[in-house]
């Protein structure tokens, strides 16, 4: 008995032991995973240790499902990486607390900050106009639609406006058991909700001058409405009142539903399950004004406050937006690209993302970015959102009230941002 | 060992006290890696968890954690999901133990009998207890799914249900799915335990009680239970106890939703600590489950000493 | 045919009835993970409603073990839960006898902190054990979930021990003792070897719940060398598609040891019980 549990420790400290030695060790994070970007990420350090044969990178990837809250405790215990991959609705909580470093003495004498569009620069300094995070690309909403199920409902093209999007809705879903929209209404269902109230004001402010938040306007209450209404008149799958991303994403690839807003890197998951003829991508709806507003995310590269070698990590995050990485990076990721010259690579030409880029060259479709500065912002979106959107949906609330809670939270938010 | 010497008074004394000595710290020192392992391990991280209820502590706010006395119980007095919480812990407590309770109380019986085959039924109708639950959350999730789960459509078939929609979308009727998934996974603990304890009554007492005339039901009125009662009791404390935490099955399959009709206390919690990040908050209302589950736990145990009495 | 006869006939059919029912609901669930991990890809969501697919596939299992770091997660989780269940074996054997044989003061107090450790949502848990075992350096390794899963298992452990204790009598070990031995060769050599099926029992129990432990195994630990199988399986929830296919294939892989464990302890965990009938 007594060998056998020697046995086991000793196991146990094989199995734990210290790696190979190296002169530094970078420590990197990343959040949205998947095993194929984990691939990818690790060809990318590849080429960083190769050129610099003295350090190594050691890459922690996350569950995407728990990494909230997984780095949030990693954080908070002291656990911290020198490089983190950085999602848009996280930066508030690390920016405003002082974990994250500046990155703007490096961006000052980097070679390639010239070639960075200016979205990219604007939107990685949203705290405080200092850049904390360097954007490695954008999630643009745009329309999915399922060829197929559009074909047998008699329908020839993607739907322009709101009414038409109802109307085609319509339709798909009068065919048995079919829906005309893959709702989300679970988590990360806070951008359609945006999309629609934006859409019908007509703008894409979300605080008055004053400092008070717009979502009490009718306008913005009338896109509620209107989103809450396709659900209730069973335009969307009953189901998807719980729906998050992977359901609907599911949801649109095996033909329940017809069409989905998502970003480009949604089409990863479905071109591997549906042919490129059984889908399509059009730009996103426009509201009676004559405006879209598909939302705007980004994620990037971030660099900790408290990190021992901050020269290192930035020539790491240097060499994943650098120029070959960033262009790697995207091609796995769908995201698109923070480079001006990018846009022209072959990547880009293929005609799936043709949506995407007569979104971005028309001007009456203006990509709205969410307040994602407000400290609160995160737990608006992952709880408060979801929460009272089920009920709207549900019917225990009316879009009015709903719009006075939402408003009520971001005006206070808003205040305590100062 | 003795040489036989007659050796000086002392030595059998010295023998006697150093035994004496050793069988009063022999208790503790049994008891004492136990101990030691759980004190450190649990009850160190216990205590500093409960003391965050009594201060400001924000995950990702490395300047917080001042004290603020006894304001997060305010908030909670006049919190609404709270109360919400509670009553769905009421309901979701309930009827997960009691039902597990009743269909393990069945099995056990039922396999108190001796049949050909019944130590594989007995292996198979156990096997349930070793599913992480986690994946039992995910399975009978996908079980409820209309579009790759068969029991919707039976459900409709045998006119249990009006329609073939998943049954977690609704807010009246979405918490009988992680219900169903508890029940499924808690019966094998249930019906062991009770098992066990049935097979521990002596067979003579029935068999009087046949020689006396007494039929199955009253065999089993006046001999079983009252015998299998501080079992039962102690049993169903620990599973309540336990069941009243346990947040997996609902956070797996609804996420405390739709619209917080399946949020329990200890979903609730999670919830705090982990998406608002407000580790002082989610420590009052653990604070205040503990302080509830305590008292619960005393009132079971007085009444299972007053069976007890009873019973001798 | 007599009243009596039609009576057992009766009897019996209805017994068999509901252990059929009992078998088919626990058995169910687990059939259809089975099922899910050998449907194809492509015919996941068109025939997901039938109760065995058209064309049946060992490409998930072939991936998960090929492709993943499954492998690596399961042999952590092999290494982790049997150290536990030695350990706890060990320490609720000695904390259990001691419950059962002698009577001291302080003791109800232990039983009742064992039976408060129980009440505590192990969330809140989380952050004060991280900021515990992090200087040490328990933080991402395997070590440090034992010991958590140990302090874990302890209570419940102990009290399972206790009740097999009492059912051997005082007086074995108590003859030993008149005979010199001392009591922990008593312990020894005596008793221990007459509450193996006890051991073997609370070790099993023990076994399969640190197997399937998945908040403390995610939050303390985060490399995927220390990473446990549960938390593998979150990893089949990626940004791109949740990949049910493998993770029910993980997932029946996963079940093995485990059932394999209950199925064989289940028989000793209830004539061990029998035997000290959870009475205290």
């Amino acid at each position: 008995m007594r060998t056998a549990l020697w046995l086991a420790f000793a196991a146990l400290g094989l199995s734990v032991g210290p790696s190979a030695e190296a002169a530094a060790t970078l420590k990197l994070v990343e959040v949205i995973t998947s095993p194929e970007r984990t691939e990818t990420l690790k060809a990318i350090v590849k080429i960083f240790e190769d050129a610099n044969p003295d350090v190594r990178v050691e890459i922690t990837s996350l569950p995407w499902g728990p990494s909230f809250e997984k780095f949030a405790t990693m954080v908070a215990a002291g656990d911290t990486p020198d490089v983190v991959e950085m999602p848009d609705v996280w930066l508030a909580l690390y920016a405003n607390n002082g974990a994250l470093e500046s990155l703007e003495p490096y961006l000052k004498t980097w070679e390639h900050t010239a070639e960075l569009n200016q979205r990219t620069l604007q939107l990685g300094r949203v705290i405080r106009n200092t850049a904390y995070m360097l954007p490695y690309g954008f999630y643009l909403r745009a329309l999915y639609y399922n060829k197929k199920l559009f074909a047998a409902a008699g329908i020839k093209a993607p739907p322009k406006t709101l009414d038409e999007f109802v109307a085609v809705s319509r339709k798909v879903s009068s065919l048995p058991g079919k829906y005309g929209y893959c709702l989300r209404g679970g988590a990360g269902g806070v951008n359609a909700w945006m999309m629609f109230g934006a859409l019908v004001s007509g703008s894409d402010e979300f605080f008055n001058t004053d400092g008070s938040s717009t979502f009490t306007d009718p306008g913005w209450v009338k896109g509620f409405s209107a989103l809450a209404g396709i659900y209730r008149s069973g335009l969307a799958p009953k189901d998807s009142v719980n729906w998050g991303y992977n359901d609907i994403v599911t949801g649109f690839y095996s033909g329940t539903c017809a069409m989905i807003d998502n970003d480009p890197d949604a089409m990863i998951a479905i071109a591997e399950r549906m042919k490129p003829d059984e889908y399509g991508v059009a730009p996103w709806i426009k509201g009676p004004s004559g405006k879209s507003f598909p939302t705007i995310g980004y994620s990037g590269w971030s660099m900790f406050a408290n990190g021992k070698q901050k020269e290192l990590a930035w020539k790491l995050i240097a060499t994943l937006d650098g120029v070959p990485g960033n262009l790697t990076w995207n091609r796995r990721t769908g995201a698109l690209p923070i480079y001006t010259a990018a846009a022209k690579d072959p990547l880009y030409a293929d005609a799936r993302f043709k949506g995407w880029f007569d979104e971005l060259s028309d001007p009456d479709v203006v990509p709205m970015v969410m307040p994602v500065y407000l400290r609160a912002w995160a737990l608006f979106a992952s709880s408060i959102v979801p929460r009272t959107s089920q009920s709207l949906l549900l019917g225990q609330l009316t879009a009015a009230e709903m719009a006075q809670q939402w408003a009520r939270v971001m005006t206070k938010a808003k205040q305590s941002q100062k | 060992m003795g040489t036989g010497h007659d050796q000086s008074e002392t030595e059998p004394e010295v023998r006697a006290v150093r035994r004496r000595l050793a069988s009063s710290a022999e208790p503790y020192l049994y008891s004492a890696p136990a101990l030691i392992l759980i004190v450190a391990v649990m009850l160190v991280p216990l205590s500093v968890g409960l003391s965050y209820a009594f201060r400001d502590i924000q995950l990702l706010d490395p300047f917080s954690g001042g004290f603020v006395g006894f304001d997060h119980f305010r908030e909670l007095k006049a919190d609404h999901s709270f109360r919400a919480a509670l009553l769905n812990t009421v309901v979701w407590t309930g009827a997960s133990v009691a039902l597990q309770f009743i269909f393990g109380l069945i099995l056990a019986l039922l396999l108190n009998r001796e049949f050909p085959g019944r130590r594989l039924v007995q292996a198979l109708v156990f096997l349930p207890w070793a599913v992480p639950t986690f994946l039992v959350g995910l399975d009978w999730a996908w079980l409820f799914n209309p579009v790759v789960g068969p029991l919707p459509g039976w459900l409709f078939t045998l006119k249990i249900t009006h329609d073939t929609n998943n049954l977690l979308a609704d807010p009246a009727t979405a918490l009988i799915g992680p219900i169903v998934g508890a029940i499924w996974w808690g019966i094998p603990f249930f019906a062991i335990t009770i098992l066990a304890a049935l097979q521990s009554i002596p067979k003579d007492l029935y068999e009087a009680a046949s020689i006396d005339g007494a039929g199955a039901f009253k065999q089993f009125r006046s001999i079983t239970l009252p015998l299998l009662a501080p079992t039962i009791v102690i049993t169903i404390l620990l599973r309540t106890v336990w069941v009243a935490n346990f947040a997996d099955l609902i956070v797996v399959m609804t996420n405390g939703g739709p619209a917080d009709s399946t949020q329990t206390v200890a979903s609730y919690i999670f919830t705090t600590a982990f998406r608002r990040l407000d580790f002082g908050y989610a420590s009052t209302i653990a604070a205040v489950l503990l302080m509830l589950l305590f008292v619960y736990a005393l009132a079971i145990l007085s009444l299972r000493r007053l069976l007890v009495q009873r019973q001798s | 045919m007599t009243i009596d006869m039609l009576r057992r006939i009766f009897y019996w059919s209805a017994h068999y009835l509901l252990l059929g029912l009992y078998v088919l609901f626990a058995l169910f669930p687990l059939f259809w993970l089975i099922k899910v991990a050998l449907t194809p890809n492509d015919l996941l969501y068109s025939e997901g409603i039938r109760l065995w697919p058209s064309r049946t596939s060992l490409e998930h299992f072939r991936f998960v073990l090929t492709h993943s770091e499954f492998p690596l997660f399961f042999r952590n989780s092999l290494i982790v839960s049997s150290t536990t269940a030695v350990t706890v074996a060990l320490i609720s054997s000695a904390c259990g006898y001691s419950l059962s044989r002698f009577s001291f003061r302080g003791k109800p107090l232990l039983v009742a902190l064992m039976l408060t450790t129980q009440m505590f949502p192990l969330v809140m848990l989380v952050a004060p054990m991280f900021r515990l075992l992090a200087p040490l350096g328990l933080t991402n390794s395997l070590t440090g979930l034992v010991i958590v899963y140990s302090a874990f298992n302890a209570p419940f452990a102990t009290l399972l021990m206790q009740s097999f204790f009492d059912a051997i009598p005082k007086e074995l070990e108590e003859a030993a003792l008149i005979d010199g031995a001392t009591r922990f060769g008593a312990f020894r050599r005596i008793i221990l070897p007459l509450t193996l099926p006890g051991i073997a029992a609370t070790g099993g129990f023990v076994f399969t719940a640190a197997w399937s432990e998945l908040l403390f195994a995610l939050m303390l630990n985060s490399s995927s060398q220390a990473s446990t199988f549960p938390v593998g399986l979150l990893s089949f929830v990626s940004k791109f598609s949740v990949d049910f296919g493998q993770m029910m294939a993980a997932g029946v892989l996963a079940l093995i040891p485990a059932c394999l464990f209950f199925v064989l302890i289940q028989r000793y965990l209830v004539r061990g019980l029998t035997a000290g009938a959870v009475k205290g």
